[in-house]
């Protein structure tokens, strides 16, 4: 059986979560908030979470194939 | 000198008498430009005791070696000032073109003292400078007159002007330029209207000197494909500041009524997304920038356009008003703006006229007729109004700022004017982000953010901790940051798009021929931050400890809804947090400088 995945790609800061890696595969089936969970990011740091270039809740479900962009605001206005 | 202007420009309107004298070497050695010249010539040259709004006070423009440059961002022009709302230092950085052609005309710094008897507009245009007429212009908005001048002398010419709001000495007044950059915090536009100075046109056409060419070209090419290159380019141009609205609604950041909550139920009509969708037409960019964050925005209800909302705006004058309505926050952005008024201290002044009224402090007879319940965008437009032209005894009371205002009305109003030194907190919640609480009391113009930031990093180590790794990060951020109003550029590239700081080393040292490292930088900071504490000091009897306390809003109420519901620092914290500020500043307990400071840092002679 295929397991369905999405491709994760964290901006900036967040990268260290996936070990300074520019992209890591993730499960989908799941939220996108139980997903940065599972890989020890705090939710709450994430400012914006693009799926497919679109931005969307944190509690999406992630479709296989999606792209899932996250970034943080480290710098402030 | 390499990568200045060259002259610094005085212009003493009491005799009308316009001079001009080199920019000293030593002083781009010691303060090296922008917030750096400010505060220097502020402490050497107004005197103790001045009336911020005499023609004893100065107001000092100064561009830095990187303004009108090809670095990313380099359109940063820094107004300095004894401020007419704190009666401490203030300083505001503006966008947009003016330090450039301000540059390309030969000057470094614009020095405005003494008062003209009647209306005045200073234009320069290369080495003809002189003071004209404006009584035409006295009592026109500030973006009408912005067109008028453009129309008279041509698109290039860069127009920075106050609108009736400066005129009538509201102490929060703005100057206004670009249609659209503001010098927006600490009353300047109050200091060009006391001065009856309406506008400033100037327009520039020389070429500024540069060591290494070759070597500058290099460094300006490596710092705008940095940005090129940024991953968050895209998103941040889409969104600007807005994109941090809807994560502030979550992270209870988001000012709620008069700050009572940090989360706001009508949020997602605010949020950047939203307005994106809704109203934004283009993208507006400053000088040389790379990832424009301004958005020009049509409201078809209103029939009218403006550069923003953005970020400080939607959240002072949406959430904090109980506004959730982008069209009606924009269309109070362009009153303000044209009214030539500080957006953010606005709707600091009305969520706190706001409260009074829900609580029976302030009746109709108070407000002038006015409903000023929260949620009212009628009232909030016509509060506006009222401020700008200090009309009636609403418009007088709340152009005075939270803290007179509520020192004047009494009745426990106090505890919720939401303000440190007199200004107005900008637009984060406080309630449980002690790195950010410790940010607001001791910024350096009163409870602003641009000093240093520091939300996430309080989310990352715990926002409710209190420990000297917090207090290190805010006290770095405040000696670093600042440093980009002195060089004359934008921080939002460092700050949003995460490039490289170091990039920004060769292409100074390529420009000026003088090597310095962040650490040289971050001495410079710190010697600027010490000196603007003395100015507080010089000016303001009795200023101590005391003055750096955040409103009790933020240690005695907790908020009832939102993510920060029921939470809330603890006034012993916040004490614990000034003493820990001040062990590490090398301050007395009491938050002054100590000699030894003073030494170690070389301002010892400027200081007396």
């Amino acid at each position: 059986m295929n397991v369905m995945s999405a491709i994760l790609k964290p901006y900036g800061i967040l990268k260290t979560y996936i070990d300074g890696e520019k992209e890591k595969a993730v499960e989908a089936g799941r939220t996108v908030r139980q997903m940065m969970v599972d890989l020890g990011i705090p939710p709450e740091i994430v400012a914006l979470v693009l799926v497919n270039d679109e931005p969307k809740p944190k509690d999406y479900i992630l479709q296989d194939g999606d792209i899932v962009k996250l970034l943080a605001v480290i710098g402030g206005g | 000198m390499n990568g200045y202007g060259g002259s610094i420009l005085r212009v003493n309107l009491t005799t009308g008498q316009i001079t001009k004298q080199p920019t000293p070497p030593e002083l781009g050695r010691d303060f090296i430009g922008g917030r750096g010249f400010g505060v220097y010539f502020l402490f050497k040259e107004v005197p103790k005791g001045a009336d911020p709004l005499g023609p004893e006070n100065k107001l000092i423009i100064s561009s830095g070696p990187f303004s009108g440059m090809l670095i990313p961002g380099a359109g940063k022009c820094d107004w300095t000032t004894k401020s007419p709302l704190t009666g401490g230092y203030a300083d505001a950085s503006m966008g947009g073109h003016f330090t450039a052609e301000m540059k390309y005309a030969g000057i470094d710094t614009i020095i405005l003292e003494g008062a003209s008897p009647k209306p005045v507009y200073l234009f320069i245009d290369d080495q003809k400078i002189q003071l004209v007429d404006a009584s035409p212009l006295w009592g026109k908005g500030a973006l009408a007159v912005e067109k008028e001048l453009k129309d008279r002398y041509g698109e290039e010419y860069q127009i920075a002007a106050i609108g009736p709001g400066g005129e009538n000495l509201v102490l929060y007044a703005c100057i206004n330029h670009d249609y659209g950059r503001q010098a927006g915090r600490g009353g300047v536009g109050a200091v060009m209207g006391s001065k009856k100075v309406k506008a400033i046109v100037l327009h520039g056409t020389r070429s500024v000197p540069v060591v290494d060419l070759k070597g500058y070209r290099k460094a300006g090419m490596a710092l705008y494909l940095a940005c090129k290159e940024s991953e968050g380019l895209a998103e941040w141009t889409r969104y600007g500041t807005t994109i941090v609205t809807n994560w502030c609604d979550e992270v209870g950041a988001l000012p709620t009524r008069n700050f009572s909550a940090g989360s706001f139920e009508g949020g997602p009509n605010i949020y950047g997304q939203t307005m994106r969708k809704e109203i934004v037409i283009t993208d507006k960019g400053c000088f040389g920038c790379p990832s424009p964050c301004g958005k020009y925005s049509s409201m078809k209800r209103y029939n009218t356009m403006v550069e923003g909302p953005e970020y400080e705006t939607i959240g002072m004058i949406g959430s904090n008003l109980g506004i959730a309505d982008i069209q009606a926050v924009a269309e109070a952005n362009r009153l303000c703006d044209d009214l030539g008024i500080d957006t953010i201290s606005a709707g600091g002044c009305i969520a706190w006229a706001m409260e009074c009224y829900a609580k029976g402090i302030l009746t109709r007879v108070d407000t002038d007729g006015l409903e000023l319940k929260f949620g009212n965008i009628e009232a909030t437009f016509e509060a506006i109004h009222k401020i700008a032209h200090r009309e009636g005894k609403l418009g007088n009371l709340l152009a005075e700022g939270t803290k007179r205002a509520a020192n004047k009305i009494g009745q426990g109003s106090e505890k919720f004017a939401i303000q440190v030194k007199g200004m107005e907190q900008s637009a984060y919640a406080t309630h449980n982000a002690t790195a950010m609480l410790l940010a607001y009391m001791t910024c350096d113009v009163g409870a602003h953010h641009n000093r240093s930031w520091a939300i996430t990093y309080d989310l990352q180590v715990g926002r409710d901790k209190v420990v000297p790794e917090k207090v290190a990060r805010i006290i770095w951020l405040q000696n670093f940051r600042p440093m980009f109003d002195v060089l004359g550029s934008c921080r939002l590239q460092w700050v949003e798009l995460g490039i490289d700081r170091d990039l920004y080393l060769p292409a100074l040292e390529a420009i000026t021929g003088i090597h310095r490292t962040w650490e040289d930088l971050e001495a410079v900071g710190d010697r600027i931050w010490n000196l603007t504490r003395l100015f507080w000091a010089r000016e303001n009897e009795g200023f101590g400890r005391e003055w750096d306390l955040p409103s009790p809003r933020f240690y005695e109420e907790p908020p009832q809804t939102g993510a920060t519901a029921g939470q809330i620092t603890t006034f012993q914290d916040v004490q614990r947090l000034l003493d820990m500020y001040y062990e590490q500043r090398g301050w007395d307990n009491n938050g002054l400088p100590t000699p030894t400071t003073l030494e170690k840092l070389g301002i010892t002679a400027i200081a007396v």
